[in-house]
């Protein structure tokens, strides 16, 4: 089989899908393209469009969209160029799970959020932890393993929380997150509460029982719940279509009968709008979405295989061609957001320019305060074992009381 | 003191437990989340927390074991009562991989205060295997982050209940459904059965025997007998299996010098097994035995289904054993 993906075989044939004459094809080329426009899977009511530009998107809005954007894509490209040129840094090939190439995913979502809506993310949670608002210093702490992190180096990558954003938590096991959302959309709607829970997978995850779980339980029960795939063509270094019968996974959403949404994932206006839609539904109490992104890491699932100093992605992996990395670069979600703030008159090039080195320097504090902040101490090893915080009796010394 | 039923007293464990707080979520494979007693008001969560407060759903393990950790991730108290213990270890990837170390992954920031009653399986003949093992004690004992405790009787099912929703950790509460039938006397008011504290039912000087669970009944009727022959036997029902009461247990065995543990459960690595290394560490010159139900599955025919199980006469048997050595 050969693994070629309809988006970039869609770049190629630009023109040739722009002359489509069915809606179908019209919608595939424009989707594939990054003209930008999200289809519904399951023709269950609106279409959002890719450059509608509601009132709600103010200036100040589309703006801190590209800021957020920015520092998530300096983020990874500074962590791969601190991995490959600093021997001391605290990083092993499993846990660096890079996002650029998907932030307008995180981005879109987050800005159609409220700070105190519920998210939970994947090992890819650096993304969505700042595209939530996350504090860059203690996340790179904790994501080295520093003892200032999030969780004081407890959990790394995989075991971020920061409830103060609404960052329930990031892990490493794809499926139950969707379900555990679920419950937390249980909780807010016992609680009578109005916030909305959001899971995030990616593509692997519609081959878990828990993806199917949590859709039939929130339908049922109309849970302020909605799941994002953030399908990158890519289940570590297997193909989706390997493990997915389906095109879109979003159809699976037929089967719930629920509002299932293919959106362009590089357009951060377009899955701003399908990610609206969906918390607005979920608010109202009509129950879960099922949003599909289609989008693109550019570095490997994991670690610096493939990477070089100063270059963004990984090239040279066994499961993907290098021409995909550069056909997907082309519709590159921080570049098209620019060219449409460029073009809105909201930004200049000098603007830009300075932006991305205000996000450069915040990146390159954050991991500056991660390198020097100390490591834990070894003996919290037996603590937080329980809420009570105090430690658990060691049991690997030969002096230790046995109660 | 009020004669309750084994249900009755947890359900009240739970209303007392979850105290005057609208946050609470009880997640269950069939039921209506209501408990009844003569002469006592029906117990009715819908109407006692709001219609969203029950979730009760058909055979979808992943989903009510997996509400209840994110509904208890925002802070509500959750009780998983789980009913189907065929189907224990579907619940068990969730608690074991997510409730029991996310607090600790996370370096104290989450907490998860949901109770997961465990059913175990009373081993009914006719059964066999898949619907009549006991085994989840040795699981879930084994499993740090967890607070694991297991009644056998209605009070400390309730008082297990209360502290267990006082708790900010995740609980195991493991049920085993030979009990589900038990009455016994119960107070009407608020209690709580102290996580961590084994219970010393009978107190004596010649031998130590320690059980929990199903094996409890069958110690206590041994003991029984020991006692009309003379014999002062320390019954040590374990009541909570995870943190060990290591002192209780230690302490007794530096008296009677004899120890014998009593399991229902499987052989290798039942509960016993960690008493006995415990008080082996720290009483020299004591003397031990182990029995419990052999490393088999259940089987569907009595016969053979008894033949492993453990009974009064094998308690006996072995305490006489052991006490002659």
């Amino acid at each position: 089989m050969s693994p070629t993906p309809d988006g970039a075989a869609g770049a190629a044939k630009q023109s040739e899908t722009r002359k489509g004459v069915s809606r179908r094809s019209f919608l595939k080329g424009m989707a594939a393209t990054g003209v930008g426009m999200s289809v519904l899977a399951t023709g269950l009511k609106s279409v959002a469009h890719a450059q509608q530009m509601t009132p709600d998107l103010t200036d100040a809005k589309l703006i801190d969209m590209y800021a957020r954007m920015l520092r998530m894509r300096w983020w990874d490209r500074t962590y791969g160029d601190i991995l490959l040129t600093d021997q001391n840094f605290r990083s092993w090939a499993h846990i660096w799970y890079p996002y650029a190439g998907q932030e307008a995913v995180a981005v879109g979502v987050t800005t159609a959020l409220n700070q105190d809506d519920w998210i939970a993310t994947t090992w890819r949670g650096s993304g969505h932890m700042t595209a939530k608002g996350g504090d860059l210093k203690k996340m790179t702490a904790e994501i080295t393993m520093k003892a200032t992190g999030l969780g004081g180096g407890y959990g790394a990558s995989m075991h971020m929380t920061d409830k103060s954003i609404g960052f329930l938590f990031s892990t490493g096991i794809v499926g139950p997150n969707a379900a555990i959302m679920a419950g937390v959309a249980a909780g807010i709607k016992q609680r009578g509460g109005k916030q909305v829970a959001v899971a995030f997978a990616g593509d692997g995850a519609h081959a878990s029982p828990y993806f199917h779980v949590a859709l039939n339980e929130a339908a049922i029960l109309k849970l302020p719940f909605v799941y994002v795939i953030e399908n990158n063509l890519y289940a570590a270094g297997a193909y989706y279509k390997v493990q997915t019968h389906l095109d879109d996974i979003a159809v699976s959403a037929r089967g719930f009968e629920i509002p299932g949404v293919v959106v362009d994932g590089q357009n951060v206006i377009a899955v701003y709008h399908a990610a609206k839609t969906a918390v607005e539904r979920a608010r109202a109490g009509q129950g879960p979405t099922l949003i599909e992104a289609k989008t693109y890491r550019y570095y490997g699932h994991s670690g610096g295989a493939g990477v070089k100093v100063g270059r963004m992605g990984s090239f040279g992996m066994a499961y993907r061609p290098d021409r995909e990395v550069l056909a997907w670069m082309a519709r590159d979600p921080v570049e098209i957001h620019k060219t449409m703030l460029l073009n809105l008159g909201l930004l200049t090039e000098a603007k830009a320019e300075e932006m991305e080195q205000a996000a450069k320097a915040e990146v390159a504090a954050a991991f500056k305060f991660a390198a020097d902040s100390p490591v834990p101490r070894a003996a919290e090893a037996l603590r937080h074992v329980y809420s009570s915080g105090g430690p658990v009796p060691a049991r690997q010394f030969a002096n230790t009381k046995l109660f | 003191m009020p004669v309750k039923g084994w249900t009755y007293a947890k359900f009240e464990g739970i209303v007392q437990g979850v105290g005057d707080s609208k946050d609470f979520l009880y997640t269950s494979e069939g039921g209506s989340g209501t408990a009844s007693l003569q002469g006592y008001p029906t117990i009715d969560f819908k109407k006692l927390y709001g219609p969203n407060s029950v979730i009760v759903t058909g055979i979808d393990e992943m989903w009510y074991t997996a509400a209840a950790i994110g509904a208890s991730l925002i802070g509500l108290k959750t009780v998983v009562d789980h009913g189907m213990y065929m189907a224990n270890a579907l619940t068990f990837d969730l608690i074991y991989q997510w409730a029991s170390k996310l607090h600790y992954m996370h370096g104290g920031a989450l907490t998860v205060p949901a109770v997961f009653v465990q059913s175990i399986a009373a081993q009914e003949k006719g059964l066999a295997g898949q619907h009549a093992e006991y085994e989840e004690d040795s699981w879930y004992m084994h499993t740090p982050g967890l607070k694991t405790v297991i009644p056998t009787t209605p009070y400390d099912m309730k008082g297990l209940m209360i502290a267990a929703l006082r708790s900010n950790d995740p609980v195991v509460l493991l049920e085993y459904a030979g009990f589900r039938g038990l009455t016994g006397e119960v107070p009407d008011g608020d209690y709580e059965v102290q996580i961590g504290k084994a219970a010393v039912r009978t107190r004596g000087s010649d031998i130590t025997i320690v059980s929990s669970g199903n094996g409890t009944p069958q110690m206590l009727e041994a003991a029984e007998k020991l006692k009309k022959e003379g014999v002062g036997v320390e019954a040590i029902d374990l009541v909570t299996l995870h943190p060990l009461d290591t002192e209780t247990l230690v302490k007794s065995v530096q008296k009677t010098k004899r120890l014998l543990t009593v399991d229902q459960s499987k052989y290798t690595l039942a509960p016993g097994a960690e008493v006995v290394a415990r008080v082996a560490e720290a009483v020299p010159g004591a003397k031990f035995k182990r029995i419990a139900f052999p490393d088999a599955p259940a089987a569907a025919a009595p016969e053979m289904l008894e033949y492993n199980r453990i009974n009064p006469d094998h308690v006996y048997q072995a305490a006489k054993w052991l006490l002659a050595r």
